[in-house]
C-alpha cells in the first residue's frame, strides 16, 4: 500500500487518541480499496492499528464519527471489513508452517534461537489475537520449522524498553539489557524479534548498555523475516545482517553439520 | 479434581531465598485458587501464609502470581490456570517478599500518596446540595473508580522493575481519577507534577498493568488520558511531551523534510531531546555515529506518501478533536 | 504508644470518625487489614438518603417510617430520627469530600428502590457505593497523613478497660508477631459484624467480631445479638452477595417451577419486600422442595433487564457471577440463597456513640463504638438496605465529635503496660505450646454449619438447644487446638485461632439471646413462636459475661417516639 501513513506508532493516539485512530481508519479505508487485509512486520504497528480496527468494531456510532470526517478529506470511508495481521501470524496461520518447513533450503540446525514477543503482540490481551496470549507459540513454532532450537528465558515477553528509550534512557536501556542478558544465560546464538522498534533497541544500544550496566552481551538480534529468509537461502550479505550493530553475519557458522 | 500446586514459601527468619513447595490437592468442581489455597492451609499445613479477605474480588488482598502472572486467587477459577494439572503461585512481582505469598506493601502505599490522591475542589464555593457533575463527566472518572489498590500492576509493571522511583500503574490510574474529575481545580498543578521525573512519560506501555487489572480501571488506558490531558495543557517541557510533538510535527510534514505521511526517523530524536539541549544531543552521537559506520542509519529525508494532502487535511482536525 | 484517641476499624465508621479528629487531636487507627481492604468496601447498591432527586415527595419523615417498619419495631426510634435527619447532609458531604457518585440528567446524585423503603432513595455509585465512599474517606485519610496514625495489619487482642474508663487497646504487630499497647483517652470500636460464624455468609474473612467480643470480655454487654439479618441474594454454595440492588432495578425470583413466588409472601412489594420476608419465603421455597430442581437454591433472573442495563447498572453483579459460578446473568439466571449478612446486634451505645453499659444507659467513660459493630439501634431486628453505610457514615461522624468533645476534660489513665503485654503473650504462647491435636478447621466448620443451619432463617427450641450444646461442646475443644505455625512473622494460623475464639464466643451469645426470645420479630424467626409478641418482647436483649464466664441476660425497652407498633405487610 504506498499510500498508508504512520501509524501513529501509540504516541500520536497519546496526543490526540482520534486523530490516531482516523488516521489508522484511513489506511484500512485504502486497503479495503485494493480488496485486502493489511500485514505488518512490525509489532507496534500491529498492536496500534488493531486497537483501531476493534474500537472500531465494538463502537459503529464511533466509526460513523471518524467516516464523516475522512468521507471529506479523502472521499473513502472505512466500512469496518479489514484484518490487520503480524506477518507472523501470516506465515503461522495462512501460509502454514509445514508449508514453511517444505520450502526451507537451509536448515538452522544447531541454532539456538530465543524467540522475543515483547508487548503488543499479546498485550492488552483484548486486542490480542492470540489464543492464550501468555501462552502464545507461533514464534516457537516457526523456530523450530525452520530446524532451529528455541531457547527461552523468563524475559520472552516483557518490554524491550523502545518507547521510553527518549523519554527516560536509563530505564529503557536497562531493560533492553535484562531482555539480552536473560537470553545470553539460557545459551542463546541470538534473540529472534517479531518488532523492527525491539530490534533496534536490542542490537544498537548493546554496546552502551554493556557499558552502563556492566553486561557481558554481544548477542546478535534477528528480524522475523531474516530469520526466514536465512532458512530460505539468503546470505547474510543480501540481508545485510553486517550492517547490525551486533554483527549477525557469521551466525550460520554456528549450524551443526548434520 | 486432584491438582499440584507449587507454592514459593519463604520466611524472611529461615530462608535466604524463596523455594517452591508441591502441594497436591483433592479440589471440588468449580473452585477459586483461593478456596484451594485455604484447603491446603486448612488441612495440611498451617504454615501456608496469604493474605485474603472479602472473596469477593473487591478489596484487593488476595492478588498474587499465578503462573507467573499477577491475579486475585479469590477471582480465578483453578480450571482456568491449571497446566498440565498443575498451577505456580509465587507472590506478587516488584515487591520484597515478607513470608510466602506474602509481601512488603509500603512501598505501593508511599507511591500512592505521591500524587495527592484526593479531591481538590474549589473551596470558594458554598454549596447547599452536592456538586454537579455531567453523566458524561462521571464516564471519565467511572474506570479509575473503579481501583481495588490490589497491587497487581504494580507487580507485573515492566518499569518498576528497573526503577522503584517510578509512580507506577495504580498510582497514576489514581493521579487520572482526580486530572479528569470535573470537580478538582488542580488539574494543572497535577500534570505538572505527572509530567515530571518519575511520572507518566517513564510508563513503557508494556500494557501488564492493563492485562493485570482485575477491575475496569485499566491503568495504561489512563496513563495514555493523562499524557493527553498533558499535552492539551500544554505542558511540553520534557522529552516524552517533545518526542509526542516530534509525532505531530514529523507526520503532516510540518516543516520542510520533517516528514511527509510518515515519519522521519532522523528528526524525532532530535526533536525530542529538544535542538537547543545540548548534552542531550551529544548523547545521541554514539549510537547515531555506530549505525552510521555500519550503514544502518535511515534516509536523512522522510518518505512522502502520494496522497500526503490527505493526511494534511486530517491532521488541520487536531483541535477540534481534542474538544 | 500513646494517642490522645484510638480508633480500631478502618472502615466507613472508623474513618469518618479519624477524619472529624485529624489535625485536632492525636488521633490513631488500627486495623487488621489495610483501610482500603475494610468490608465496608463490599457493600454495593447504595446509601438511603431522603435526598429527594428522583422523588421529590421523600422526606426524611418517611425514611424515618420506612427503617422503623422494617425494624420490626425493635429500632430505637430517636435513634432512627437522628440517623434519617441527617442522611441527606451527610451523604452529601461525601459527594463533597470527592466521592465518585452515579449521576442523573441533570448531574446530581443518582438514586433508585431498595427493598423496604417506600420511595427510590438509594443514592449510589453504579454496584460499587460501599468501594466508592470507602476509597473517598481512604483518599481524605491520606490528606490528613500527618496528623493520623495508621496502623494496618494490628490484630486487636483486648480492650484496656478498668473501672468503667477505656485507657486503650492491647494489639499484635501482625508482621513481627510482637505486643504492643497504645493508651489512649477515648477509644473507638468500629470493628464491624459478626457474619463469620455462619456456613453460608456475604461476609469477609476479617469479619469475626472481633472488637465485640473484646468489650464483652470486660463485662460490656451485647445487645440484640440474636438479629442476624440473611440477604436473599448470596450466590449458591459461596455466599458472595448478590447486590439488592439485582431487585431493585427489576430482578425477578424464581422457584423451580419458574414461578414469581414472592406473589405469595409480599404481593404488593414481591421483590422487593424487606430482606427478613423475602429470605424467609426463598427458604420456604426450598424447604417444601420448590427449589430448583429441588434443591438448596432459587433463582434471580435479569434477562429481562437486557443487556445494557445489566452492563451499566449492575456491571459488578454480572463480573461476580462469571467469577464465581462461570454464569452470565445477561444470558441465565443465577442461582443464589440467603446468605448470612449482617448483625443488627453489638456493643450497646447513645446518640453520641458512647458504649452504654446497662439499663438506664450509664455510659462507659472513654469508650465509644460505631458502624455495624455497635447497636444503637437503627435497625431493630432487621436492617433496610442500603441503611448500612448510612449508618456508619453518620455515626462514624457523630462518634468523631463526641469523642473530641471528651477528650478535650479527659486525662490518659494508669495503664500497666508490662502487665498487659506479658498477660497477652501468655495467652497466646499457651495457644501456640498446646500440645493437643484438635483441629481449628473441624472446629470452624462444625460451628459455621451449626449456626447456619440450627441459628439461621428458621429457628425452634430443639434446634436452638442442640446449636448450644455444640458450641459449648466446640468451646472446649478449642482449648486444645493445634497450631503448627510457631513463627512469629506473619502467623495467619494463630490470627486465625484467635478469631476462632472470637467466634466461638459471640455465637454462645446468638443462641442463648435467640433461645431466650420466644417470639418472631425481624430476621429472628421461631418457627414455635411464629408471631411477634410485643407485649413481652417489645425490648433489647442485654448479655453480659459474668466473672466466672457465665451469660446473663438484662433486657431494656425499645424507644417508641412517634410510631406506634402494627403489623408488617408489604
Amino acid at each position: 500500500m504506498e499510500d498508508a501513513s504512520c501509524c501513529g506508532a501509540g504516541v500520536v493516539q497519546e496526543d490526540n487518541p482520534k486523530l490516531g485512530d482516523a488516521l489508522n481508519a484511513r489506511t484500512f479505508s485504502l486497503a479495503e480499496e485494493q480488496g485486502l487485509d493489511i500485514v505488518t512486520i512490525c509489532s507496534t504497528c500491529q498492536g496500534v492499528m488493531r486497537r483501531a480496527q476493534i474500537k472500531c468494531e465494538n463502537d459503529p456510532d464511533y466509526r460513523a464519527e471518524l467516516n464523516e470526517d475522512l468521507m471529506e478529506d479523502t472521499g473513502r470511508a472505512y466500512q469496518g471489513t479489514v484484518k490487520v495481521k503480524h506477518f507472523y501470524e501470516m506465515i503461522v496461520e495462512d501460509f502454514g508452517l509445514d508449508n514453511l518447513a517444505g520450502k526451507v533450503t537451509r536448515k538452522l540446525t544447531g541454532l539456538n534461537i530465543a524467540p522475543y514477543y515483547g508487548c503488543y503482540a499479546l498485550r492488552p490481551h483484548e486486542f490480542s489475537d492470540v489464543k492464550i496470549p501468555d501462552r502464545p507459540t507461533a514464534l516457537e513454532e516457526t523456530i523450530e520449522a525452520v530446524g532451529a532450537t528455541v531457547v527461552t528465558w523468563p524475559e520472552m515477553q516483557k518490554c524491550c524498553g523502545f518507547p521510553i528509550l527518549m523519554a527516560n534512557k536509563h530505564n529503557s536501556l536497562h531493560l533492553a539489557g535484562n531482555v539480552v542478558e536473560g537470553a545470553k544465560k539460557q545459551g542463546a546464538a541470538c534473540i529472534m524479534t517479531a518488532c523492527p522498534l525491539c530490534h533496534l533497541n536490542l542490537d544498537s544500544y548493546q554496546p552502551e548498555i554493556e557499558k552502563t550496566f556492566a553486561m557481558d552481551l554481544n548477542l546478535p538480534i534477528l528480524h522475523y523475516p531474516q530469520m526466514l529468509a536465512l532458512a530460505l537461502g539468503a546470505t547474510p550479505e543480501e540481508l545485510k545482517l553486517d550492517t547490525h550493530i551486533v554483527q549477525a553475519g557469521n551466525l550460520l557458522e554456528n549450524l551443526s553439520s548434520s | 479434581m486432584k491438582a499440584r500446586f507449587l507454592i514459593s514459601r519463604f520466611d524472611l527468619q529461615l530462608d535466604t531465598t524463596p523455594r517452591l513447595q508441591e502441594y497436591s490437592v483433592d479440589v471440588p468442581k468449580g473452585s477459586t485458587v483461593l478456596e484451594c489455597l485455604n484447603i491446603i492451609k486448612w488441612t495440611q499445613d498451617g504454615t501456608l501464609t496469604f493474605r485474603m479477605s472479602c472473596r469477593s474480588a473487591i478489596c484487593g488482598s488476595c492478588a498474587m502470581r499465578l503462573n507467573g502472572h499477577a491475579k486475585l486467587a479469590c477471582k480465578t477459577q483453578l480450571s482456568d490456570v491449571l497446566i498440565d494439572g498443575a498451577v505456580t503461585v509465587e507472590p506478587l512481582g516488584n515487591f520484597k517478599v515478607i513470608k510466602d505469598l506474602v509481601v512488603d506493601m509500603e512501598p505501593f502505599w508511599a507511591s500512592l500518596k505521591r500524587v495527592k490522591p484526593w479531591l481538590k475542589p474549589d473551596e470558594s464555593v458554598e454549596y447547599e446540595r452536592e456538586r454537579l457533575q455531567s453523566i458524561e463527566g462521571y464516564k471519565k472518572i467511572e474506570d479509575a473508580s473503579t481501583c481495588i489498590l490490589c497491587a497487581s500492576c504494580y507487580s507485573d509493571c515492566n518499569v518498576l522493575s528497573v526503577d522503584e522511583r517510578f509512580l507506577g500503574p495504580a498510582t497514576l490510574a489514581k493521579a487520572q481519577r482526580f486530572v479528569y474529575d470535573s470537580r478538582d481545580c488542580d488539574a494543572e498543578e497535577r500534570l505538572e507534577y505527572l509530567g515530571g521525573a518519575n511520572g507518566v512519560w517513564d510508563c513503557t506501555h508494556c500494557a501488564e498493568c492493563s492485562t493485570r487489572c482485575p477491575t475496569d480501571a485499566k491503568p495504561l488506558e489512563r496513563i495514555t488520558e493523562l499524557k493527553a490531558a498533558s499535552m492539551a495543557h500544554r505542558i511540553h517541557g520534557n522529552n516524552g511531551a517533545r518526542h509526542v510533538l516530534a509525532f505531530r510535527e514529523s507526520i503532516p510534514g510540518k516543516y520542510p523534510g520533517t516528514g511527509g505521511g510518515m515519519i522521519n526517523e532522523n528528526y524525532i530524536p532530535l526533536r525530542s531531546v529538544g535542538i537547543f539541549n545540548i548534552s542531550g544531543l551529544l548523547d545521541l552521537i554514539p549510537v547515531g555515529l555506530r549505525m552510521f559506520m555500519r550503514g544502518k542509519q535511515p534516509p536523512m529525508m522522510p518518505h512522502y506518501i502520494k496522497k500526503f494532502p490527505e493526511i494534511r487535511k486530517m491532521f488541520s482536525r487536531f483541535k477540534e478533536y481534542l474538544k | 504508644m500513646t494517642h490522645d484517641v484510638v480508633i480500631v476499624g478502618a472502615g466507613l465508621a472508623g474513618l469518618n470518625a479519624a477524619i472529624q479528629l485529624a489535625g485536632k487531636v492525636d488521633v490513631a487507627i488500627v486495623t487488621k487489614v489495610y483501610p482500603s481492604r475494610s468490608h465496608s468496601g463490599a457493600a454495593q447498591g447504595g446509601v438511603a438518603a431522603a435526598v429527594a432527586n428522583l422523588e421529590s415527595d421523600d422526606t426524611p419523615e418517611l425514611h424515618m417510617y420506612d427503617t422503623i417498619k422494617g425494624s420490626d419495631y425493635l429500632g430505637d426510634q430517636d435513634a432512627i430520627e437522628i440517623m434519617v435527619n441527617e442522611a441527606p447532609e451527610t451523604v452529601i458531604e461525601m459527594e463533597r469530600l470527592g466521592c465518585v457518585f452515579s449521576r442523573d440528567e441533570e448531574g446530581r446524585i443518582a438514586q433508585r428502590a431498595f427493598g423496604g423503603h417506600s420511595r427510590k432513595r438509594s443514592c449510589y455509585a453504579a454496584d460499587r457505593t460501599g468501594h466508592s465512599l470507602l476509597h473517598a474517606l481512604f483518599e481524605q485519610s491520606m490528606k490528613h497523613d500527618a496528623n493520623l496514625t495508621v496502623y494496618s495489619e494490628y490484630f486487636l487482642l483486648s480492650l484496656i478497660y478498668k473501672e468503667g474508663v477505656a485507657r486503650g487497646v492491647v494489639m499484635m504487630n501482625i508482621l513481627t508477631g510482637d505486643i504492643e499497647v497504645i493508651r489512649a483517652k477515648a477509644v473507638l470500636f468500629a470493628t464491624g459484624g459478626y457474619g463469620r460464624a455462619f456456613e453460608i455468609t456475604s461476609n469477609a474473612f476479617a469479619n469475626t467480631g472481633d472488637g465485640i467480643v473484646a468489650a464483652y470480655r470486660q463485662g460490656i454487654p451485647l445487645q440484640d445479638m440474636e438479629c442476624v439479618q440473611f440477604h436473599p441474594t448470596g450466590l449458591y454454595g459461596v455466599g458472595i452477595l448478590v447486590s439488592e440492588a439485582a431487585r431493585g432495578e427489576g430482578g425477578y425470583l424464581l422457584n423451580g417451577k419458574g414461578e414469581r413466588f414472592m406473589e405469595k409472601y409480599a404481593p404488593s412489594k414481591m421483590e422487593l419486600a424487606p430482606r427478613d420476608i423475602v429470605s424467609r419465603s426463598e427458604q420456604t421455597e426450598i424447604n417444601e422442595g420448590r427449589g430448583i430442581n429441588g434443591e438448596n437454591y432459587v433463582h434471580i433472573d435479569l434477562r429481562h433487564l437486557g443487556r445494557e442495563t445489566i452492563l451499566e447498572r449492575l456491571p459488578q453483579i454480572r463480573q461476580l457471577g462469571i467469577d464465581f459460578l462461570g454464569i452470565d446473568c445477561i444470558e441465565e439466571p443465577l442461582p443464589i440463597q440467603p446468605t448470612a449478612h449482617y448483625s443488627m446486634g453489638g456493643i450497646p451505645v447513645n446518640h453520641d456513640c458512647q458504649v452504654v453499659v446497662d439499663q438506664s444507659g450509664t455510659p462507659a467513660r472513654g469508650f465509644f463504638s460505631a458502624g455495624e459493630c455497635a447497636c444503637v439501634s437503627v435497625h431493630g431486628a432487621n436492617r433496610l438496605g442500603t441503611n448500612s453505610l448510612l449508618e456508619a457514615l453518620v455515626f462514624g461522624k457523630r462518634a468523631g465529635k463526641a469523642i473530641l468533645k471528651y477528650v478535650q476534660s479527659a486525662e490518659f489513665e494508669d495503664v500497666n503496660e508490662n502487665e498487659e503485654i506479658a498477660n497477652a503473650r501468655k495467652s497466646l504462647d499457651d495457644l501456640l505450646s498446646s500440645a493437643s491435636t484438635e483441629s481449628a478447621n473441624e472446629i470452624r466448620t462444625s460451628l459455621k454449619e451449626t449456626m447456619m443451619w440450627k441459628c439461621g432463617v428458621f429457628r425452634d427450641k430443639e434446634k436452638l438447644e442442640q446449636a448450644l450444646e455444640t458450641v459449648l461442646e466446640l468451646s472446649a475443644r478449642y482449648k486444645n487446638i493445634r497450631i503448627a505455625d510457631k513463627g512469629k512473622v506473619f502467623n495467619t494460623e494463630l490470627q486465625e485461632a484467635l478469631e476462632l475464639g472470637n467466634l466461638l464466643e459471640f455465637s454462645e451469645v446468638i443462641v442463648r439471646g435467640a433461645l431466650a426470645r420466644e417470639e418472631s420479630r425481624g430476621a429472628h424467626f421461631r418457627t414455635d413462636f411464629p408471631k411477634r409478641d410485643d407485649e413481652q418482647w417489645m425490648k433489647h436483649t442485654l448479655a453480659y459475661k459474668g466473672p466466672d464466664g457465665s451469660l446473663q441476660f438484662k433486657y431494656k425497652p425499645v424507644i417508641i417516639t412517634r410510631y406506634q407498633p402494627e403489623e408488617r405487610k408489604y
